[in-house]
């Protein structure tokens, strides 16, 4: 009997006391607060940045399959040059060397850097997507008399975006996890406020898988909900 | 209608075309057969330009349309070409397959275009099909749309590249049937195909191409009866 109540009370023990860890440097002196403004940083720097880099994707995509060498080129060290660089590197040569000089916000400089960044990326992508699309496809909207803007508009884009939506969506996921480098240029993103915990409360372990809960519950969250969304469309298509 | 002049294309030191001269006339149905890698395909791909000739002239109803002046998608909206895998579009209905093109191209309005659709649907029993995705069809099927999504453009000459190599022997017919009552309604066709049978009875001229080059040529009487050409006897022994 004695053993069973000795286990039971540690047991009880250990849960209290992780309630009370968790109280005492994640709540206490409105900690909580902390952690959920370096969440919104990292959404919304991460969204921002998505936003830029689907952008910098479409234009730089279409540069790859056109005819100009030039435009290939340009895209080509564009993609090189972006993805042979750690992005703390990027951002911190963003910062430090372009943008603060100029005056310019971190945040707004983050945004822009990871954007940049995931730019690179997301053209590959979008590139994929396009060049998978068959051939013959092209030629059916071409021997229509559709001009070659007309065929990628109205028939090769729609084809490659639906495959292109799977590994589209995990660089969005991707990105979220990546912004945990921000810290290098200072801004105080999910990361960053487990970070000053640690810092202030001399406890590591609480506030560290704390945040790492939050990161897993985040990416977790959206892959489940982009599968959702991914399933919806291959249904359209069947009609 | 079509004339070509010394056409001549190569695909990497590879010659396809070695200098092919042919004219083709409005309403004739010209079948095109040779052994696989004999250019007929080629041939058919350069008359609209899918694939550039290195040199030689191609001309449309008067006018030369391998040149840079020429606006090749004006041109190309009056051949119609239909594929041997069909190609079409998967992520549109039946019906916007159809009307795709036309209301793209700004040559009718959205319900002139539906309605035109509708008809050749029907034309081909396949009216109930229209707001089904290509995906839900069988091979004939697909192939008897991607041949009236072509119609819909009111095309002056058609062009047919293999059309049945990709079928189920089962719905080799069907697709056949159709060609057969657009061969009758006038069409101006150029078909690339193994179908002796349809040669024979639909044809007004057959060309066999090797190599490269047309070696002989003639009304499919003559053509398939008494064939010259050395290279010919021996298609025609292994096909027929």
């Amino acid at each position: 009997m004695d053993f069973f109540m000795d286990f039971f009370g540690s047991i009880g023990a250990f849960f209290s006391g992780v309630a009370s860890d968790f109280y005492q440097t994640m709540i206490k002196d409105g900690r909580w607060l902390l952690v959920a403004e370096g969440l919104w940083t990292t959404i919304y720097i991460a969204v921002c940045a998505v936003l830029i880099g689907t952008v910098i994707g479409c234009l730089l995509a279409l540069c790859k399959i056109s005819k100009s060498r030039f435009l290939r080129g340009i895209a080509n060290v564009y993609t090189t040059i972006i993805r042979g660089i750690p992005l703390a590197t990027q951002l911190m040569i963003f910062y430090f060397v372009i943008f603060a000089p100029m005056g310019m916000d971190r945040h707004l400089v983050a945004i822009i850097g990871c954007g940049i960044n995931s730019g690179a990326y997301v053209t590959e992508i979008f590139r994929a997507g396009i060049q998978g699309v068959d051939i013959g496809q092209t030629e059916a909207g071409r021997s229509l008399g559709l001009s070659r803007l007309q065929t990628m508009w109205r028939i090769v884009i729609p084809q490659a975006v639906k495959t292109a939506l799977p590994t589209y969506t995990s660089e969005f996921i991707a990105l979220i996890k990546e912004t945990s480098v921000l810290s290098f240029i200072a801004v105080m993103d999910l990361n960053k406020a487990g970070d000053m915990i640690r810092n202030a409360t001399y406890n590591a372990w609480m506030p560290l898988l704390s945040i790492a809960a939050i990161y897993l519950l985040l990416t977790f969250g959206l892959t489940k909900l982009f599968a959702i969304l991914e399933r919806r469309l291959a249904r359209s298509d069947r009609g | 209608m079509i004339e070509v002049k010394g056409l001549v294309k190569s695909f990497d030191g590879n010659i396809v075309l070695n200098g092919i001269s042919e004219h083709i006339e409005k309403g004739e149905k010209v079948v095109i057969i040779g052994p696989s890698g004999s250019g007929k395909s080629t041939f058919l791909r350069c008359l609209n330009l899918l694939e550039t000739p290195d040199a030689g002239e191609i001309w449309f109803e008067g006018e030369q349309i391998n040149t840079k002046k020429c606006n090749i998608n004006r041109v190309r909206r009056k051949m119609g070409m239909v594929f041997q895998h069909f190609n079409l579009f998967p992520h549109l209905t039946v019906l916007q397959n159809i009307t795709l093109a036309p209301t793209l191209l700004k040559l009718q309005g959205k319900a002139e275009a539906e309605q035109n659709a509708k008809r050749l649907l029907a034309r081909i029993g396949l009216l109930d099909k229209a707001d089904t995705y290509p995906n839900m069809l069988s091979g004939g099927q697909k192939q008897r749309i991607a041949i009236v999504r072509s119609l819909a453009m009111n095309p002056d000459v058609m062009l047919f590249d293999e059309p049945t190599s990709a079928l189920d022997p089962e719905m080799v017919g069907e697709v056949l049937e159709l060609m057969k009552e657009l061969a009758d309604d006038g069409m101006t066709m150029v078909v690339v195909t193994h179908e002796i049978g349809f040669a024979r009875e639909v044809a007004t001229r057959v060309l066999f191409m090797d190599g490269g080059q047309i070696l002989e040529q003639g009304a499919p009487q003559i053509f398939f009866e008494n064939p010259e050409n050395e290279r010919l006897r021996d298609f025609l022994s292994k096909v027929l």
